[in-house]
């Protein structure tokens, strides 16, 4: 054989064994949730077996059901992209594109506001949730979830505003349009892409947010990050139920995630240039 | 808002021609002002206002077991934190932690990089799969490596252990075992982010240097150390400063695969700040606890964004 051949299935090899080291857990997951609790505690772990909905059944629809916890984390997530987006996308503009005083103390003063270790935020957080009774609601998460996702999304929406150039603000500004109408009509519309892009990441750092979730929800708001613990005690591991809660609670995000897979890695980039991503 | 805007176009047509640009100028900070109010005022509430509130807090001695024992301290919380065994391991456990995932994860990633770089084809294969791990929630991930991956006599790892010969282990329930899991879990999930980054950062390099280097018979192994190395320098520097936050203040996987366990054998700083204030309800010394991570975080970084400044 070749040199060459040799390094080409070397290449080959070490390509596989690392593809299959990712994909595995996810595809292992999705694979258990399909057996029933005796294939899945079968060893040695079985690979051939007929495929049931049961384990999904059971943890949506029977006792004690994941799904009050899926619609926590729906409407956790598509709130605070709803509010992120609201408040980021005038201040990433007014960052990006308009002359004031203090502007470079703003943009640092976002990008700082990144650096806190959340820890540091729940614990005072918590305490003033606690006194005004919002411990166990969606306002009180959503809230607390703007402290990571607003400067994310501001930094990444800078970054897509300042690659729109300049003529096509002066040109509608000259037409005689405000500056809030050339906004709207104009810069948005240019930037369409980005604030998609912005929106998955909000939504998906939402989603996979654990910390805060864990010391702020009880049993009216628990998503289903929290909740899937109830599938794992000392005792007994319900095998196969865990398996199809765990492929519930990543079903969103790996979607959006292959879907937007493309996108996802400007936004990685530029938040490596800029900012930070989420734990 | 809309007011404000009404406000100062009244004012545009009743003062001289001469002033239009200083009028200009000022309307141009009003509007900044209004599109910025609303995320600014979230962001004080959120961070701002919490991060003197935990300085405040740490000045107490809070206790939610024991109210009727708590009271202004000063800087005893302080005090005692510097004689504290278990802040000091905590601290040496986030640094081993922190270190070692930000450095496997930029070899191996520099490395897969490079190697996809040159293929021809089946890079959208990597492109595809290895977003997976990086959109999944720290808190699955950690469920899925404890139970199917790492279970003793149950979990793949495990399984694959017992057939090379090495016998079952008890992964999470030894020390040092359970330290090389959680770095292990932490490793493989971000892994792709800094091969993701590095390799539109590779892609994004002038090829006619390499070209010349060719035509100068440069070695492979002399391109990369003299070509590509220095030009990809500011996108590592920064990989390692993003992975590094984010490895400080970990929380979710470790919390969910070990608690933090054997004991207190892989609690990083940020998780003994939480087991403090949370589950063990002290929350003025938790609060301490949280400010010396901060301080951590600040001095690291600091150093970090130097390395970034230095040539």
């Amino acid at each position: 054989m070749s040199a060459n051949r040799i390094r080409f299935f070397a290449l080959l090899a070490i390509s596989l064994v690392f593809l299959l080291a990712w994909a595995f857990p996810v595809v292992w997951s999705m694979l258990n949730s399909l057996k029933t609790d005796r294939d899945a505690l079968a060893y040695p772990p079985k690979l051939i077996f007929s495929p049931t909905l049961e384990a999904y059944r059971d943890v949506l629809f029977g006792s004690g059901s994941i799904l009050p916890n899926l619609i926590s984390s729906m409407v956790i997530s598509v709130g605070t992209t709803i509010v992120t987006m609201l408040m980021a996308v005038p201040a990433a503009y007014a960052l990006a594109r308009l002359r004031f005083r203090g502007k470079k103390f703003a943009g640092f003063y976002v990008l700082a506001t990144q650096m806190l270790p959340p820890v540091g935020i729940i614990i005072p957080y918590f305490l003033v949730l606690r006194n005004i009774g919002w411990i166990d609601t969606y306002q009180g998460i959503i809230l607390i979830y703007l402290s990571f996702s607003l400067p994310f999304a501001i930094w990444l929406l800078v970054s897509y505003f300042e690659d729109i150039p300049f003529e096509m603000e002066e040109a509608a500004y000259l037409d005689g349009a405000s500056r809030l109408r050339t906004l709207w009509r104009i810069i948005i519309p240019q930037v369409r892409g980005g604030i998609a892009v912005t929106i998955v990441f909000v939504f998906l750092n939402a989603w996979n947010e654990f910390l805060f979730a864990v010391v702020l929800s009880g049993n009216t708001v628990r998503p289903v990050t929290v909740a899937m613990f109830n599938f794992v005690s000392v005792e007994q591991t319900l095998w196969a139920k865990l398996a199809a809660v765990s492929v519930l609670a990543m079903l969103p995000v790996v979607v959006l995630g292959v879907v937007a897979q493309k996108h996802i890695v400007k936004g990685l980039t530029v938040g490596a240039v800029k900012g930070g991503g989420r734990r | 808002m809309g007011s404000a805007a009404t406000a100062t176009k009244v004012n545009a047509t009743a003062i001289p021609a001469s002033d239009f640009g200083r009028v200009l100028a000022q309307r141009e900070r009003r509007f900044a002002a209004a599109l910025l109010a609303p995320a600014f005022l979230a962001l004080l509430a959120t961070t701002t206002f919490p991060l003197l509130f935990l300085v405040w807090t740490s000045a107490f001695r809070m206790d939610l077991a024991m109210p009727f024992t708590n009271g202004y301290v000063g800087l005893e919380n302080y005090k005692v934190l510097l004689t504290d065994e278990r802040f000091w391991s905590s601290l040496l456990i986030s640094l081993v932690y922190t270190g070692s995932t930000v450095i496997l994860q930029v070899v191996i990633g520099l490395a897969l990089a490079l190697l996809v770089m040159d293929m021809k084809r089946g890079q959208g294969w990597f492109r595809v799969i290895a977003i997976l791990p990086v959109v999944l929630s720290p808190a699955v991930v950690g469920m899925i490596w404890r139970t199917f991956m790492l279970a003793p006599e149950f979990g793949i790892i495990d399984f694959l252990a017992i057939n090379a010969g090495l016998g079952s282990k008890n992964w999470l329930g030894d020390p040092l075992l359970a330290m090389v899991s959680v770095i292990i879990i932490h490793t493989w999930q971000w892994t792709p982010f800094a091969f993701m980054v590095l390799l539109a950062s590779l892609a994004a390099l002038p090829e006619d240097i390499y070209e010349a280097a060719r035509l100068d018979r440069a070695t492979a192994w002399q391109r990369f150390q003299r070509i590509t190395l220095p030009l990809l320098r500011p996108a590592i520097v920064m990989v390692i400063i993003m992975r590094t936050m984010v490895a400080l203040t970990a929380f979710a996987a470790i919390f969910t695969v070990t608690g933090g366990g054997p004991g207190t054998a892989t609690e990083i700083l940020n998780l003994y700040a939480y087991r403090k204030s949370f589950t063990e309800l002290s929350i003025g010394y938790g609060s301490a606890l949280a400010v010396a991570l901060l301080i951590v975080t600040i001095l690291i970084s600091a150093v970090l964004f130097a390395m970034r400044r230095a040539k």
